[in-house]
C-alpha cells in the first residue's frame, strides 16, 4: 500500500493520461444528477457527486447482455465478448462494498464467467464521499468507509487529494502521476482519518435503531407481522427499488431470433423480484402475492443473504429511497418500524441461542413444535449474534480475498466451460401419454451419459423460444439416453410438442439435489406422487427396482385428478409384478372407467401398510398436495429427516444466480429440488 | 416450411401503426422472407379469402365495422390487435366522454345527421371478437413488432410484458419524472416500449394500457404524496382509453 498527495489539478491531468491508455467509466453529471458513463474528456469527471442514479454494478452486470449465441440447427456457443480492460472511476465506498458482495454472489456454486470476466477486466478507483446524498445511510450500515475491495482510493483533504494504492493494478495507476510525487505525510494521513470519521458519522440521513448484525434475528421474528401487508398496499410493484440497487442482481433470460430466422441470441436482462410475474410459473401459478414480494426484498437484504453469505446485503446508498415514488422502499424505515414491534430482537440472546434462533423463530411462527432436527439453514455466526454497537462494523470484510493470479487461471477454465451454453441433444423417441403430457427420450449428441441422479432436472432449450426446467424421469444409467414426461403448459413445452424424433434441442444439467438413493439402501421406500409428480419419482422407482435386493418394500401411493391423467399405466402393471411392491392409486374425480379409490392421495396413507421406523418417503406433487402429505406423514410418526420432497418453482439460470426459484432464502435449483422435510419445515413460502 | 399468410386491416385510427410497419424499410424485406403478406390496403393491391395471421389496426366505431371485423375473425387463425386503438379503443375513446350527438355536431356540423356518418360506441376489437395477441402502443414499437411476428412465425405464443414502464426507465438510467414535478403514468403502464417518452424528456402517457394488476390505491397515494389530485391522474389515464 502506498499513499501519495497530489493537487486537485493533477487529478485532471492524471485522468487525461488514463483516458489515453484505456477505457474509463467515470462519474459525470447528467440532467442535474450523476451517472456512471464512458468518460470522453477528463473535464467531465466529477468526484463531488452525491450518488449516481444507477449503481456501478451495471458495468459488471449490464442491464442487458448476450449470454449465448445459437442457430436453428441447435448449435449453441458462448456469446462473443470484445470487452477490454477498463477503469471504474469514482466509486463511493458503499458501492465498493456492494461490488465485493456481488463478487461472492457470482462466485458461489457454479461461478458465472460473464460477471467474473468483466470483474477481472475492471480496475476500481474509489473516492471517499465529498457530498452526502439526501438519503444516504452508509454510516449506519458500516459502509461509509472501506479499506478493501478497491485498487485505488482518492480522498479529498482540503485542496489536495490523497491517492492510495491497494493492489498491483493500483500501483500501476499511481505510477501515471510520474516520479516526482509527494508521499503522504503522517499529518496528511491524520487528515484523511478525520474525513473518514466525518463520513462515518455524517452519512446517516437515516439511522437504523439496531446494529445491522441484528437484522436477521429481527426478521426471523417479524415474518408474519401486519407491517408487510400495510406497507405493501402502497407498493406499486414497479421494480424501481431493485433496479437501482447495487446488491440486486436477479435476472431474466430471453431468446431473441435474428431477422434471418436462422440464428439468434439468448439475453439476460436485469429483473426485479417486485414484479408480478417474477415468481409466476408456466401454467400461471403465482408463488408470491404483492405482500410477499414486498416482504421478500427486505428479507433478502436482511436475512437470506446474511444466511447464505454472511453479510447484510444493504450498503446504505439510499438509491431505493430516491427512486420510490410511493415512499415505501426505505429499508431503515421498515426495519425500525419492525423493531418497534419486536424489541426482543436486540435483547441479549440466551447462551448458545444465536445460531438456532432463526429456525426456532420461524418454527414458532409456523405454529409447529420444535423438532429434534436442528435447523438446516447455515447461519453466519456473526449474523445473529448481537454485539455491542460498533463504530464501524465491516460486514463484507469477512470474505476471503482471492489473489489475481489464481483468479485469472480460474477465469480461463471458466470461459472454456460456460455454464449457460447448452449442449446439443436429439429427440430419439416421442409419444403422447395423456391428453396433456408427452413422453420423450433424448440422447446427447456428444454420446456421453447425462450422469444424473434420481430427482435431478435439466434445462431444455428450444432455439428462439427459450428454456424450461424439466425433471429427468428415467433412472440413473450409463446409457446416453434419458427420458422426460412433459406437460404442455408454456411456450417451451408447447414448442417441444411440435418437434418430431430427429429434432435437436439444447440441454443443460443435470442440476440440483437428488433423492439420496445410496443412503436409502436397506430401507423401505414409500413414494407419494400427486399428478405429474409421478414423473421425477419414477426415476427413483426405477433405481429401486434395478437394485431390488438393496431396498426393502416399495410402496407407491399415486393420486391423480382423473383416470385419464394416469401416467405410466403399463409400467405400473409391471412394477406390481416385482417382489415386495405395493401400489395404491386414487383419483380426485370419478370420470370415465375407474374401479379404484376416489379421494385425495392423503386418504391412501393411513392404510398403506408401511412400517414407519424403517421407511423413507419420497414425495412429489403440487403445493396443495405436498403440504397435506408432509404433515400427515409426520403425524404418522415419520421422522422429518426420513421425508424427502421435490419442489417446483420458476427457474431461469439453474445455477443459483437469477433469483427466480427462491423459496425464502433457498434456491430450489441449487439447494433443491429435493429437500428433506426438516429443511422445508422452516420455509414458510413452501408450506403456507 | 410454408410461409404464414398475413393480412393487415384497419379501422378507426390514424394508420400510424401500419406506418411503423412500412417504416421497417429494409427489415420489412427480411420479414417478407418469412411471411407472405396476402392483403394490405396500405401496402399492396391484392386481396385474399383466407390467411393465418390477421393484424387489425384501429377501433370499432360503426355498425358496419362490427360486421367486417367478425368476417376477418372468421377468416383468421390468429387475430392480432395492432396498437392502442385496436387494443383499448385508444384516443377514439375520448369521444365516449361526450354525448354522441354533441360530438358529431362538433366534428361534422350540419352534416352530422347524414346516414353515412352513422356512428356507435367506440370499442376495442376484443369488445367485439376474441383477440389472440395484443401489440401495445401508440404507435406500436417496431422492435416489439418484429419480435412478436418472429414468435408467431416460430409458432410460439407472444408474451405480453407485464412490468411497468418504470422498469425500462430505470434500466435507461433516467431521472424520474416525478422528481421533475410531473405526473407520469409509468408506474402503472405496461412496459415494453423501452420507456421511450421518459427517455426523451416527456412523462409516460399510458398508451400501452395498464399492467395486469395495477395498484390503483397506491397510485392515488402517490398523487397525494406529490401534492397532486386523483382527478389529474384520471384525466391522464383517460387519454388512451385505459381500462
Amino acid at each position: 500500500m502506498r499513499v501519495i498527495k497530489v493537487e486537485e489539478t493533477e487529478i485532471a491531468s492524471w485522468t487525461r493520461t488514463l483516458l489515453a491508455e484505456q477505457r474509463v467509466v467515470a462519474v459525470q453529471e447528467r440532467d442535474e444528477r450523476f451517472v456512471f458513463d464512458e468518460l470522453r474528456q477528463a473535464e467531465d469527471l466529477r468526484l463531488d457527486h452525491d450518488v449516481t442514479l444507477q449503481p456501478p454494478l451495471r458495468y459488471l452486470l449490464p442491464e442487458k447482455e448476450e449470454l449465448v449465441a445459437f442457430d436453428m440447427a441447435g448449435r449453441y456457443q458462448p456469446a462473443e465478448s470484445d470487452e477490454r480492460p477498463f477503469v471504474l472511476l469514482g466509486l463511493h465506498p458503499y458501492d465498493v462494498a456492494a461490488i465485493r458482495q456481488m463478487d461472492a454472489v457470482f462466485a458461489q456454486g457454479v461461478p458465472d464467467p460473464h460477471y467474473s470476466h468483466r470483474r477481472a477486466l475492471a480496475t476500481m478507483v474509489a473516492c471517499d464521499v465529498e457530498t452526502p446524498s439526501s438519503n444516504v445511510f452508509a454510516g449506519t450500515m458500516g459502509t461509509a468507509v472501506v479499506r478493501e475491495g478497491y485498487d485505488v482510493l482518492l480522498t479529498r483533504i482540503g485542496r489536495d487529494y490523497l491517492v492510495e494504492s491497494r493492489t498491483g493494478k493500483g500501483d500501476g495507476l499511481l505510477a501515471l502521476f510520474g516520479d516526482d510525487v509527494q508521499e503522504a505525510s503522517p499529518v496528511d494521513l491524520r487528515r484523511r482519518e478525520a474525513v473518514w470519521q466525518r463520513n462515518r458519522q455524517g452519512l446517516r440521513q437515516h439511522e437504523l435503531d439496531c446494529p445491522p448484525d441484528a437484522l436477521p434475528r429481527l426478521l426471523a421474528l417479524g415474518y408474519n407481522d401486519e407491517l408487510w401487508q400495510e406497507r405493501s398496499e402502497l407498493c406499486l410493484s414497479c421494480g424501481s427499488c431493485n433496479l437501482v440497487c447495487p446488491t440486486c442482481y436477479c435476472f431474466d433470460v430471453q431468446d431473441v431470433v435474428n431477422l434471418d430466422m436462422k440464428s439468434g441470441k439468448r439475453l439476460r436482462l436485469c429483473d426485479s423480484c417486485m414484479l408480478q410475474d417474477f415468481a409466476k410459473v408456466a401454467g400461471g401459478h403465482q408463488f408470491r402475492l404483492r405482500r410477499d414480494r414486498y416482504r421478500h426484498r427486505f428479507y433478502r437484504k436482511g436475512l437470506y443473504m446474511p444466511e447464505r453469505f454472511g453479510f447484510v446485503a444493504c450498503v446504505g446508498c439510499g438509491r431505493c429511497i430516491d427512486s420510490c415514488v410511493a415512499g415505501v422502499a426505505n429499508p431503515v424505515d421498515v426495519y425500525n418500524a419492525l423493531l418497534q414491534r419486536h424489541p426482543e430482537a436486540v435483547e441479549e440472546p440466551l447462551e448458545g441461542e444465536s445460531v438456532a434462533s432463526l429456525g426456532k423463530a420461524l418454527e414458532a411462527l409456523l405454529g409447529r413444535s420444535a423438532g429434534e432436527v436442528p435447523t438446516p439453514v447455515v447461519v453466519h455466526p456473526q449474523a445473529t449474534a448481537v454485539k455491542p454497537r460498533r463504530e464501524e462494523p465491516d460486514p463484507w470484510l469477512a470474505m476471503p480475498r482471492q489473489e489475481p493470479a489464481t483468479l485469472e487461471r480460474e477465469l480461463e477454465q471458466l470461459v472454456a466451460k460456460d455454464p449457460y451454453v447448452p449442449e446439443r441433444a436429439t429427440i430419439v423417441e416421442k409419444r403422447a401419454v395423456t391428453q396433456h403430457e408427452t413422453f420423450y427420450r433424448l440422447r446427447l449428441d456428444s454420446g456421453r451419459s447425462l450422469g444424473h441422479q434420481s430427482g435431478q432436472f435439466v434445462q431444455i432449450s428450444l432455439m428462439g423460444i427459450g428454456e424450461a426446467p424439466i425433471s429427468v424421469s428415467s433412472g440413473p444409467t450409463d446409457e446416453p439416453d434419458f427420458e422426460m414426461v412433459v406437460r404442455r403448459v408454456g411456450n417451451v413445452t408447447e414448442a417441444l410438442e411440435r418437434l418430431e424424433p430427429g429434432a435437436k434441442v439444447g440441454v443443460r444439467g443435470p442440476y440440483g439435489t437428488s433423492f439420496p438413493m445410496t443412503e436409502l439402501r436397506g430401507k423401505d421406500i414409500l413414494v407419494v406422487a400427486g399428478g405429474i409428480g409421478i414423473v421425477p419419482v419414477r426415476s427413483a422407482i426405477q433405481e429401486v427396482l434395478r437394485h431390488r435386493s438393496d431396498y426393502g418394500r416399495l410402496t407407491i401411493a399415486y393420486g391423480m385428478r382423473a383416470p385419464q391423467d394416469r401416467l405410466f399405466g403399463a409400467e405400473i402393471a409391471a412394477w406390481l409384478d416385482e417382489p415386495g411392491v405395493n401400489i395404491l392409486e386414487t383419483v380426485d374425480h370419478l370420470e370415465g372407467l375407474w374401479h379404484g379409490r376416489v379421494g385425495p392421495v392423503t386418504t391412501l396413507l393411513p392404510n398403506c401398510g408401511i412400517e414407519v421406523g424403517r421407511t423413507a418417503a419420497l414425495v412429489c406433487g403440487p403445493p396443495v398436495m405436498y403440504r397435506y402429505v408432509l404433515s400427515d406423514l409426520v403425524a404418522m410418526g415419520m421422522l422429518e429427516s426420513d421425508i424427502y420432497v421435490s419442489l417446483e418453482r420458476k427457474m431461469k439460470c439453474g445455477i443459483g444466480k437469477c433469483g427466480h426459484c427462491q423459496i425464502n432464502g433457498t434456491y430450489v435449483c441449487q439447494d433443491g429440488p429435493v429437500f428433506t422435510y426438516a429443511q422445508v419445515r422452516n420455509l414458510p413460502e413452501a408450506l403456507q | 416450411m410454408m410461409k404464414p399468410r398475413v393480412a393487415i386491416f384497419d379501422f378507426a385510427g390514424c394508420e400510424g401503426c401500419q406506418l411503423q410497419i412500412v417504416n421497417l424499410e429494409d427489415e420489412l424485406l427480411s420479414l417478407l422472407d418469412v411471411v407472405d403478406v396476402v392483403e394490405w390496403r396500405e401496402g399492396i393491391s391484392e386481396k385474399s379469402p383466407e390467411f393465418d395471421i390477421a393484424l387489425v389496426e384501429g377501433a370499432i366505431t360503426r355498425p358496419q365495422d362490427v360486421r367486417r371485423l367478425e368476417q376477418i375473425r372468421a377468416r383468421a387463425k390468429v387475430l392480432v390487435a395492432l396498437g392502442a386503438c385496436a387494443s383499448h379503443g385508444g384516443v377514439n375513446k375520448l369521444r365516449q366522454r361526450l354525448d354522441l350527438a354533441a360530438a358529431k355536431r362538433i366534428v361534422y356540423g350540419d352534416a352530422a345527421s347524414e346516414p353515412f356518418l352513422r356512428s356507435g360506441p367506440v370499442q376495442a376489437i376484443d369488445e367485439v371478437v376474441s383477440v389472440d395477441v395484443r401489440i401495445e402502443g401508440c404507435p406500436i414499437d417496431r422492435q416489439e413488432f418484429k419480435n412478436i411476428m418472429r414468435t408467431l412465425v416460430l409458432g410460439g405464443e407472444p408474451h405480453l410484458p407485464n412490468f411497468p414502464v418504470c422498469v425500462e426507465c430505470k434500466r435507461a438510467g433516467n431521472v424520474c419524472r416525478y422528481e421533475r414535478g410531473e405526473i407520469c403514468l409509468g408506474p402503472v403502464t405496461r412496459g415494453g416500449c423501452g420507456a421511450r417518452c421518459p427517455s426523451f424528456g416527456m412523462w409516460c402517457f399510458g398508451c400501452r394500457g395498464s399492467v395486469d394488476e395495477p395498484n390503483i390505491h397506491a397510485a392515488r397515494a402517490v398523487m397525494e404524496r406529490y401534492g397532486r389530485t386523483v382527478q389529474e391522474l384520471e384525466e391522464r389515464l383517460a387519454l388512451f382509453g385505459s381500462r
